[in-house]
């Protein structure tokens, strides 16, 4: 067991395992470390330290040493000594283990609870150890009621390495090509276009087809994503070209198997298409509301269940449209194997990231993960009081921060924010007692922590937020009405599995399998908002607002209507979805309708 | 409760039982017992990664494994060549912060 247990990977090296402590190890048994566990003491603010009586104020054996240097207790003997590598005089902790028989090498940091080898003078790692330590942590926390995990630390001032923008300027041989190829834009300048052309581009209306406003709003954030916008607006999904193809491939079908023409026009049916046709139409000049009546007809033949005139939930309709240009573009590429890290389709490759999720048992402290793709997050509401039928029972204690627990008795609970819900969706959580899973390492079902995080972040996060509730106790649905506040500005960094798991494990090895490292994440984790998909009325009779913020400016979309609205509004309303950008995607520059 | 400041500190320590603990031994003490000792480590590590401290001394010990090559290095070499350059450019602002919170706590402590 030892043995294996040491061969864990960091980074995908083994690193070698202290002489001293595999030796201590073999000496001692299948648990060398069940004495240190019952001096493990969790501190108050989450760090885990190693006492054996709470109150006790642990000082060198040799020199009375308690505060200056780190004091280390010998594993074997408990006796502590102090252990500097920078003072002139001798450690003791080495002394310790040299006047000492064998045996007398790991000693244990007593306020930080990490192994030490006085011999190597290097810190070792035990994956028992480590792990006893995080249950005993985790425990803590999870028990502890009010503060959940401790805070993460504010990295504002981390340095980042940027990409600056440089607004691009063809070449005479890229000028030529252009104007042998292309048509120009007529810019409707004149007589109503006094205060129209000062709108961005892009911006127009889009018509109501009867009930469609869920579609509408959507559309109106998808078409103002600055990585999906950019795909389309330089050609690199052309629907005359991806037509021909379709018909030459159909054509070969229809040759090897007479196929009926229903399936032949869903061969046709391309999304993507629709969406080149809508972003030439609305990025044309023209500021006449358009009609998206192809794209509907196209989505309706995707998603025939919701063919229909009723109103429809604008989340649902998101990803099923994402669904509708992944499973045609996916098709196509013939890449249906690397879905998960999103370089097969502009749906994913904007849309996707990948979650983590640990189940922790609580008994060993063996972690099961598992990575799944997402291409937004559904966060829950605070829960309200009185109503929390969808809850966990363990969730529904909680509120996610401080001061909401004296307010939410009233349903205006106004400190909601969406960082409180981003921290009660990566927070550890134990799963109940009928929910027990199963431990592979003590083979019997356990009680556990499941804890999420985030793994990649995907270009654009697109966070929804669950109001629609379905109580199961009374079948009935209803709408939460609470107000969510929403930055403009939002730092992902703290909801990354790397942070997650360090402010979790520390400097222990535990279940890291290697991947964690990502400074990709940690460069891009700074996101700004640009579209608000907003909801008012009732469940079953509503209607969807896009909020669309375009050179910081705000612009609401009320389908055909578009006006400009000052940022209070916005910021005062009811999100359902909210989109937001990679910062170092997102150019207020670029966004500027004439910059020269 | 009894005060433990006048309690043995570990039951091997052969240290003169009738000494008198010095009064820097006894804020130490007091740090511990009140819990805010733990609070200004806290406070310390927030703003050292704050001001970008950590970072440097990070990059410092990655250019330091990476001379002597991974497997060649302990903790312990480390804390030998990193320490001084640590102290050395820990920011006067972060110093005089904590000193003030001890001054603090000394004040409320002793009333």
């Amino acid at each position: 067991m030892s043995s294996k247990i040491n061969h864990h990977r960091i980074n995908g090296q083994i690193p070698q395992p202290c002489p001293h402590l595999a030796e201590y190890r073999t000496r001692n048994g299948s648990k060398p470390f069940r004495a240190l566990q019952e001096c493990l003491r969790v501190k108050p603010l989450g760090r885990a330290a190693i006492r054996r009586d709470p109150s006790e104020v642990p000082r060198c054996g040799a020199c009375g040493e308690a505060a200056r240097s780190r004091l280390y207790a010998c594993v074997t003997c408990a006796a502590v000594s102090c252990h500097s590598s920078d003072s002139p005089s001798p450690s003791h902790a080495a002394a310790h283990a040299v006047s000492m028989p064998p045996g007398h090498e790991i000693a244990v940091d007593v306020d930080r609870a990490e192994l030490f080898c006085c011999a190597c003078r290097d810190q070792v790692y035990d994956r028992d150890f480590d792990a006893a330590v995080v249950v005993a942590q985790t425990t803590a926390s999870t028990l502890g009621g009010g503060s959940i995990r401790s805070s993460p630390p504010p990295e504002n001032l981390r340095k980042r390495r940027r990409v600056d923008y440089r607004p691009w300027t063809p070449d005479l041989r890229e000028r030529v090509l252009m104007t042998r190829n292309s048509s120009p834009l007529q810019r409707t300048e004149g007589a109503d276009g006094a205060n129209l052309s000062n709108l961005p581009w892009g911006l127009r209306g889009l018509n109501n087809l009867g009930n469609t406003c869920f579609m509408n709003s959507v559309l109106q954030a998808l078409l103002h994503t600055p990585p999906l916008r950019n795909y389309f607006l330089s050609d690199r999904h052309n629907r005359y070209y991806c037509q021909q193809k379709n018909n030459a491939s159909n054509a070969s079908k229809r040759n090897a198997a007479s196929n009926d023409s229903n399936s032949n026009k869903n061969l046709r049916l391309c999304l993507a298409c629709d969406m080149d046709a809508m972003f030439s139409a609305v990025f044309s000049g023209d500021r006449t509301p358009y009609s998206p009546a192809k794209f509907l007809y196209s989505w309706w033949q995707h998603a025939a269940n919701l063919a229909s005139y009723e109103q429809q939930d604008a989340h649902e309709f998101f990803i099923s449209m994402l669904d509708g240009i992944h499973e045609k573009m996916g098709k196509d590429k013939r890449k249906t194997q690397s879905q998960g890290n999103g370089e097969c389709c502009i749906a994913h490759r904007v849309f996707s990231g990948i979650l983590r999720s640990d189940v922790m048992c609580m008994a060993c402290g063996f972690t099961s993960t598992t990575y799944d793709p997402c291409v937004d997050i559904s966060l829950d509401l605070e829960p309200n009081q009185g109503v929390s039928t969808k809850m966990g029972s363990t969730k529904s204690h909680h509120s996610c921060n401080g001061e909401a627990d004296s307010m939410n008795s009233s349903q205006n609970c106004g400190t909601s924010t969406l960082m409180g819900c981003l921290d009660r969706f990566t927070r550890p959580e134990r799963l109940g007692s009928d929910q027990k899973f199963f431990c592979q390492q003590c083979q019997v079902r356990q009680e556990s922590l499941k804890q999420m995080s985030i793994r990649k972040l995907p270009l654009v996060s697109c966070f929804h937020i669950k109001r629609f509730e379905h109580s199961s106790i009374r079948n009935m649905s209803r709408k939460v009405d609470r107000y969510l506040q929403f930055p403009f500005s939002l730092d992902m960094a703290p909801y990354l599995s790397s942070s997650i798991l360090r402010s979790r494990f520390g400097n222990r090895i535990f279940s890291f399998d290697g991947d964690e490292p990502d400074a990709s994440n940690e460069l891009s984790s700074e996101f700004e908002l640009f579209a608000v998909v907003t909801h008012t009325g009732k469940l079953d009779a509503g209607h969807y607002v896009t909020y669309l913020r375009l050179s910081n400016q705000w612009y609401k979309c009320d389908d055909a209507w578009i006006t400009q609205v000052n940022e209070n509004i916005v910021r005062a309303a009811q999100g359902y979805m909210m989109f937001y950008v990679q910062k170092m995607l997102y150019y207020k520059a670029s966004e500027k309708p004439t910059p020269s | 409760m009894r005060p433990s400041v006048n309690r043995p500190p570990t039951p091997d320590a052969r240290l003169d039982r009738e000494k008198e603990p010095s009064v820097l031994e006894i804020i130490n003490i007091k740090l511990i017992e009140s819990g805010e000792k733990e609070r200004l480590m806290e406070l310390l590590r927030e703003r050292l990664i704050e001001c970008g401290w950590k970072d440097e001394m990070k990059a410092l010990c990655r250019a330091f494994v990476k001379k002597k090559g991974r497997n060649n290095v302990t903790v312990d070499d480390l804390v030998h060549v990193i320490m001084p350059k640590g102290r050395a450019s820990i920011p006067d602002s972060v110093k005089a912060e904590l000193l003030q919170r001890i001054r603090t706590f000394l004040v409320s402590a002793a009333v």
